[in-house]
């Protein structure tokens, strides 16, 4: 150890050294204490230091792979020499399923609670006789492909898919769920499932459920004949909605509700194991607007709003730009006090 | 939009390629010449537990969002100081007070935090962002890659670059006055006790 210190002391003169000691302690107020160096005071071993680790090149964890951007990507693949991929132009097509509803059927206005004696009622009547024709004529093509059709047992039928449908999305069972329902209308089911707690419960009917509308219609070939059929279910439910936390978000596993609906249904005629499934509800023009959402949420906030807000606020004055993010969050703020 | 074109266009290429195999090639874009990242997956199953429904007269079941970041380049054991601040405080108070916290780690906490508060709004029925405290927060150790220093006389060393996860769960409702069970007493409790350890005393060799 003494070797060493005297070895160091070699390099510096001995007036440095003394000069230290005699300088007066006020001078050193403007050093900054810095921690005892492990490192050699000369740099010329600093490239030997450094040649002493060997470099890894860590991996990139936090940049998500997923989320780099097109020319990111393609620097990368040149970088790897890989070839560009082959740009993706086909487009997925269903053919087992129509994209909507032909001729919809129109629900008469205050549908389940006008009576026929009432002058509105009597013109329903009259309004249901004239577009039976049609639905007639479309029943005729359903019975050409199926020999078996009948009107009856039809009704009971769908009757049947429509409970087995709602008794499945409160199983949250997709398998099943995917044979009562058309491609096109099981992401609307689906829709908002995730994390839920559905409890549904059919009482009874209140009126039979009826065939009010049927329609036929061929797509591409002659031959390939969709069939749509409106059925009018007015019935009693139980509906509770709760969250993930099993916390009551909708409706009540007590109070049994009136509910009046128009499911259509549809066939693939064409296709020989095609069945009725449920492929829309129509929604009624004249139905009132619901009741609001009992929780509050904050206002996504688009872009085009805020450019408006913008331009407002340079146009009048500055301190309106300053409180225009506040605005949003405002609505918020109120309902929770309320 | 042109990515996800390119991604799976992408994936095509990759299926082909392994048609021998018979098997789906359905991971990034990038990790055909990256590694699979193998992240911890326990901690997130948290969120996909279902409760069952509670009747009207029920406490009602505070949510809770459960998140994490993964493979943090800091030293879990530097991590675990700012793990621990933040522990019991209001989210809000704890994203105010990692802003003023001089370590690198700190800005993690406080994004996955900030996530974590966005996620509950978004997917966990959490009414109010501001309604929600750290109930949980711990660091993992990461990946661990191993480098190579040189020595004298031809030896080497080990280096070890450590990676850290951090783990967080935020709780609905307020903080707690306490976060740990251990806490310091109230002076009327100390009294309490104080009096209550009095009157257990045994005095040796009387009646």
């Amino acid at each position: 150890m003494a070797f060493r210190l005297a070895k160091h002391l070699n390099g510096i003169s001995f007036k440095e050294i003394s000069m230290g000691f005699l300088v007066c302690p006020a001078n050193y107020i403007n050093y900054q204490i810095t921690r005892p160096h492990t490192k050699h005071w000369n740099p010329k071993w600093k490239r030997l230091r450094k040649m002493k680790v060997i470099k890894v090149e860590l991996p990139d964890f936090e940049n998500d792979p997923g989320k780099l951007s097109e020319e990111e990507v393609r620097s990368k693949m040149k970088e790897k020499g890989l070839l560009p991929p082959r740009p993706w132009v086909e487009r997925p097509f269903n053919i087992t399923c129509t994209g909507g509803i032909f001729e919809a059927y129109v629900p008469p206005e205050g549908d389940g609670k006008v009576s026929s004696i009432t002058a509105q009622g009597a013109k329903q009547n009259v309004q249901f006789l004239e577009k039976k024709t049609k639905s007639m004529m479309a029943i005729r093509k359903v019975g050409s492909f199926d020999e078996d059709f009948n009107r009856s047992v039809f009704i009971e039928h769908a009757e049947d898919i429509y409970k087995k449908t709602h008794e499945f999305i409160a199983l949250k069972d997709k398998y099943k769920i995917r044979e009562y329902v058309t491609e096109r209308a099981y992401p609307e089911v689906m829709h908002n499932l995730y994390n839920k707690t559905i409890i549904w419960k059919f009482i009874k009917n209140i009126e039979r459920p009826r065939m009010v509308h049927a329609r036929c219609t061929d797509i591409i070939t002659k031959e390939n004949v969709f069939a749509q059929i409106t059925v009018r279910f007015h019935s009693q439910q139980i509906l509770a909605v709760y969250d993930r936390f099993g916390r009551l978000m909708h409706g009540s596993d007590i109070i049994a509700k009136d509910v009046l609906e128009y499911m259509v249904f549809e066939k693939h005629l064409a296709n020989e194991y095609g069945t009725w499934k449920i492929h829309a509800k129509i929604i009624p023009d004249w139905l009132p607007q619901k009741d609001p959402s009992p929780l509050t949420y904050k206002k996504p906030i688009e872009t085009s709003v805020t450019v408006a807000n913008e331009e407002k606020s340079t146009a009048e004055s500055t301190e309106t730009n300053i409180s225009s993010p506040t605005l949003i969050e405002k609505p918020t703020n109120t309902s929770q006090t309320a | 939009m042109a990515l996800a074109k390119l991604t799976n266009s992408f994936r095509c290429l990759l299926q082909r390629k392994q048609s021998t195999q018979n098997c789906l090639h359905t991971s990034a874009l990038l990790s055909a010449w990256q590694k699979e990242r193998r992240d911890p997956k326990g901690w997130l199953r948290y969120n996909k537990v279902i409760y069952p429904p509670q009747s009207l007269n029920e406490q009602p079941r505070p949510a809770f969002v459960c998140h994490q970041k993964t493979n943090i380049k800091y030293s879990p054991w530097k991590m675990w100081y700012i793990a621990c601040m933040v522990r019991g405080l209001s989210v809000d108070e704890a994203i105010k007070q990692l802003k003023f916290v001089m370590k690198k780690g700190a800005r993690y906490v406080r994004e996955t935090i900030e996530e974590a508060k966005e996620l509950a709004v978004k997917d966990h029925n959490v009414e109010f962002g501001s309604n929600l405290w750290v109930a949980e927060s711990f660091v993992g150790k990461g990946e661990v890659i191993k480098g190579i220093r040189r020595h004298a006389r031809g030896r080497y060393g080990k280096v070890e670059y450590f990676h850290c996860h951090y783990f967080v769960r935020l709780e609905e409702g307020p903080p707690p006055k306490h976060y740990y069970a251990n806490h310091p007493k109230e002076p009327h409790e100390q009294l309490h006790d104080w009096l209550n350890n009095m009157r257990k005393r045994k005095i040796y060799n009387s009646l």
